[in-house]
């Protein structure tokens, strides 16, 4: 293996230069929001409090999500804690070494840099050896950082985190990252193209979070759970046993699947992936004889994929509909968010045994004319269409990246006029809204249907109108993005702040935190909240008219707007004929 | 003669930098037009103004009469464009990038597709993302000369190909030129520009500083002269219009500008002329004098 790795440690240092900012930022983001609730929620999470919460954390739904309910077992605010954050902040901390390993690897190779530095004198391996170790180590500092931080997080707030399980909670979150470095690494062998390889990574990363849900839910099928590093890091139960053996299998495999992955690299050339690229078609088909079918065509496969991941995101959800009249009538937290709209007041449930709280529930809302399933699917409703949202947003900015990648203006040259170039992002956006509200929708029902003990408690009419009830506000936010792309290019991430705010608002919102009129500065604010509230017509129809003004707006901005103009590079230097000076 | 191309004292700012300072240029309809300058001169800029891609900042700036901004979608199906720097679809085969843009431009010649294609020797059924670069420009070059557009507007079109292919591309702005349509070029190859060319712009710092046919520029300018003489020659160095001059054992060798050319002759037939050679300057010559010199 003679000059394999030579100069390893030049380009790792290189490469911890280039990070400086970004891996800087994540580090100090995660710290921030993960420690920082820290003193806050154990305020708020007083004995009394963990102990309805408990109900919370082990429904089913709950369970799938953020995985096993340890905080029953423990007790202690630092298991709770856990129980809330940790599946997250794990999940966060691989998207952190996902786009981290891309980006110094594949992404440079593609862009025809790393080809520059091969020429340098540096080894085989000594690319992908930077890589790895540059992720070790900000890994690294992520786990010591975070595990200081949180163990004087919870000095201030007083609580009961100890400094050795405070450094396990940082550890397991650098293993976590660690080993989906590796698989990174490993995927940027299989494909020449960077984009399929972020594919790959985030369906694979999407994959394991779901694997462990089965496995967390049911004991017999726990192995599900433990062959997920997802999994498998619950299991250290921070802040109650504090088991390290998770972190040590993590590494091993980290280890592992990176010799693989340096294998793989050594054996293939540069710029290649190892599925190789087939031959495609040599002639275009019917979709590519527009603008906006070309537009579809670069997009279909994502649509189609966010179609399917809604409806079993969807599916999920109905799967556990089942259970929700127990944990309604159980747990106080969620009567106030499900049964108090409905104008039923919650204290007669107080202290009465479940299945009277059942009884008496079922009644009340009877009396009202819904079922406690309508009222959690209604719930539930704005929480899907957001996380839809996310990708509508993109489908729409996709004409952002277009133009940056300097594709645009051969389109535009090829006698397209601007507003029928950008009206085929936006009819995209806007027909894959409704696809995404319906499959979401359909989901919930199928599996609702088929695990209800009583299927007649929820209709698919009724279930198609809890998601459909979105999609004009789903307009509104793609007219936003709209304009923004016609008016203000560089500012297009102000649609994302103004997302996360509307996503922030409608989790918040329904607890009665902050003052009404907030609600209405979201486009979520001014959706029907079924079953309470009729469908109001009006209302819907002034959204969607607003959405339209919107995109009009942006598209005559767009038709005003240089193109091209945001990302331009300066002087390009490029070879010349020319090399000598003139002599006179 | 109908205008292809009609620009009016066009400015061009991007923010407070100003990249084109009063362009004025008018192009007959079939003439094949080079523009020419050093990198960062404002060629592209330029382009893509033609295009309506990029808003002029003011001026008048018109393709076949129309408005180069407003009727874009008009001009647009009379031109052809190639980049310099062709970036395609990486998931995309390139017959299908052709396909695309001949159906966009809305024409349906079958048979040049596949005749161009043949030429250019390019494999349809790869993905934009494995082409190199001269094959990707390839690609660029078959979807435009596919496509029977009356202006071709070509920007460093061959910054990638092979001598070959150059030749084979050489040979399409030929067969267009011959077909009366009209071809605006910029490059930096400028024995292609020599060979293809009716008439020549030159930009520097954003000012068209020349434009005319080749001949117009060699006017301007000076010959090389290399001169025997039975005598040796004197008081040559006292004349206006010449410079340079390098003698050796056998002969004298010189620049001389063209208008002072008639003087320098008759003043050396005074000493006996053995050999007299005069050499016009090469294109890339005219272009060191016009790209070196201070402005
Ligand atoms: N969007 C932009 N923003 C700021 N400056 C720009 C922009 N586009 C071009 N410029 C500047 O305008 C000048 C002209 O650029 P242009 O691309 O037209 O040069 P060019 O003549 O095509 O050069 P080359 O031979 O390198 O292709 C350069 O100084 C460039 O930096
Ligand atoms: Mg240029």
């Amino acid at each position: 293996m003679n000059g394999y790795f030579e100069n390893t440690m030049q380009l790792t240092r290189f490469m911890l230069r280039r990070e400086r900012v970004t891996s800087t930022a994540w580090i100090v983001m995660l710290i921030l929001v993960v420690v920082g609730l820290v003193p806050g929620m154990y305020a708020a999470l007083d004995a009394t409090a963990r102990n309805e919460m408990l109900g919370v954390l082990a429904n089913p739904a709950m369970v799938a999500m953020a995985g096993p309910a340890y905080a029953e077992i423990h007790g202690t605010f630092g298991a709770f804690y856990t129980n809330l954050m940790f599946i997250f902040t794990a999940f966060t901390v691989a998207i952190m070494n996902i786009f981290l390993v891309v980006r110094h690897t594949r992404a440079d190779e593609e862009r025809g840099r790393y080809e520059v530095l091969r020429s340098l004198p540096m080894g085989r391996l000594a690319g992908i050896n930077a890589a790895m170790i540059t992720a070790v180590i900000i890994n690294a500092a992520l786990a010591v950082l975070m595990g200081i931080f949180m163990y004087l997080g919870g000095l201030i707030g007083y609580t009961d985190m100890s400094f050795s399980a405070s450094m396990l909670w940082g550890v397991a979150l650098g293993a976590t990252g660690l080993f989906f470095a590796a698989l990174t690494a490993l995927f940027c062998q299989l494909s020449a193209i960077t984009r399929s390889v972020m594919a790959y990574s985030f369906v694979a990363l999407i994959f394991l979070y779901l694997l462990r849900a089965p496995g967390d839910m049911n004991p017999d099928m726990e192995w599900l759970a433990l062959i997920s590093p997802l999994g498998l890091v619950m299991r250290t139960q921070v802040f109650g046993y504090d088991y390290w053996w998770p972190v040590w299998v993590l590494l091993i495999g980290a280890a592992a699947i990176t010799a693989l992955a340096y294998r793989l690299n050594a054996t293939r050339d540069i710029d290649q992936g190892l599925i190789p690229a087939r031959p495609g078609k040599a002639y275009g088909g019917w979709l590519l004889s527009s603008a906006p079918g070309l537009t579809f065509r670069l997009q279909r496969f994502m649509v189609i994929l966010v179609v399917v991941g809604m409806f079993l995101l969807g599916a999920s959800y109905g799967s556990v509909l089942g259970e929700v009249e127990s944990f309604v009538a159980s747990n106080e937290m969620y009567q106030t968010l499900i049964l108090s709209p409905a104008g039923i007041d919650i204290s007669v449930l107080y202290g009465i045994p479940v299945e009277d709280a059942i009884t008496i529930m079922n009644q009340l809302l009877g009396a009202a004319g819904f079922t406690v399933v309508e009222m959690f699917a209604g719930f539930i409703g704005g929480m899907m269409a957001l996380m839809g949202l996310a990708a509508l947003i993109v489908f729409t900015l996709k004409a952002k990246s277009e133009e940056k990648d300097i594709r645009t203006e051969l389109v535009l040259a090829a006698s397209v006029s601007r507003t029928k170039y950008l009206l085929g992002f936006v009819a995209i956006a806007f027909v894959a809204a409704v696809l995404l509200q319906a499959a979401m929708g359909l989901g919930l029902y199928v599996m609702a249907v088929n695990t209800l003990a009583n299927p007649a408690d929820i209709s698919l009419g009724f279930v198609m109108q809890t998601s459909l009830v979105y999609v004009p506000a789903l307009w509104v936010m793609i007219g936003v993005a709209v304009l923004l792309l016609g008016a203000w290019p560089k500012g297009t991430g102000i649609v994302w702040g103004y997302f996360a705010y509307a996503f922030f608002m409608d989790l918040i919102g329904s607890f009665g935190i902050f003052p009404e009129w907030l609600g209405y500065t979201t486009p979520f604010g001014y959706v029907p909240q079924l079953p309470m509230e009729d469908i109001n017509f009006v209302t819907m129809g002034l959204m969607t008219a607003v959405a339209v003004g919107l995109t009009v707006l942006g598209i005559f901005f767009y038709n005003r707007r240089d193109i091209n103009a945001v990302t331009h590079s300066g002087v390009s230097i490029k070879p010349t004929k020319i090399l000598t000076r003139p002599r006179i | 003669m109908k205008l292809s191309v009609e620009i009016k004292d066009l400015n061009k700012y991007f923010g407070k930098f100003q990249a084109l300072k009063g362009i004025n240029l008018e192009i007959g309809e079939g003439e094949v037009f080079a523009y020419i300058g050093p990198n960062g001169a404002g060629k592209s800029t330029t382009i893509r103004v033609l295009l309506g891609i990029l808003q002029a900042s003011s001026g008048q700036v018109k393709v076949f009469g129309q408005d180069a901004w407003k009727d874009a979608v008009e001009v647009h199906k009379r031109i052809a464009y190639v980049p310099g720097d062709v970036n395609l679809w990486p998931n995309l085969t390139g017959g299908e990038v052709i396909d695309l843009f001949v159906k966009l431009r809305g024409s349906h010649d079958k048979a040049l597709r596949e005749r161009l294609i043949r030429d250019f020797n390019l494999d349809p059924t790869k993905k934009c993302r494995t082409y190199s670069k001269g094959n990707r420009q390839k690609v660029a070059l078959v979807a435009a000369f596919a496509s029977n557009a009356d202006l071709y507007i070509l920007d460093e079109p061959t910054s990638g190909l092979d001598p070959l292919m150059e030749q084979v591309f050489q040979e399409c702005v030929l067969e267009q030129k011959n077909k009366g349509k009209g071809v605006f070029l910029s490059s930096h190859i400028m024995s292609e520009v020599e060979r293809l060319c009716d008439r020549v712009g030159i930009i520097r710092e954003g000012q068209l500083v020349e434009v005319g046919t080749l001949d117009d520029l060699r006017h301007l300018t000076s010959y090389t002269m290399t001169v025997a003489t039975e005598r040796t020659i004197e008081g040559l160095e006292q004349m206006d219009g010449v410079y340079d001059i390098y003698r050796s054992d056998a002969d004298i060798k010189f620049q001389v500008n063209t208008d002072h050319m008639g003087a320098v002759i008759s003043h050396l037939t005074s000493f006996g002329i053995k050999k007299l050679e005069s050499a016009p300057p090469s294109l890339e010559e005219l272009f060191m004098r016009h790209y070196g010199a201070p402005s």
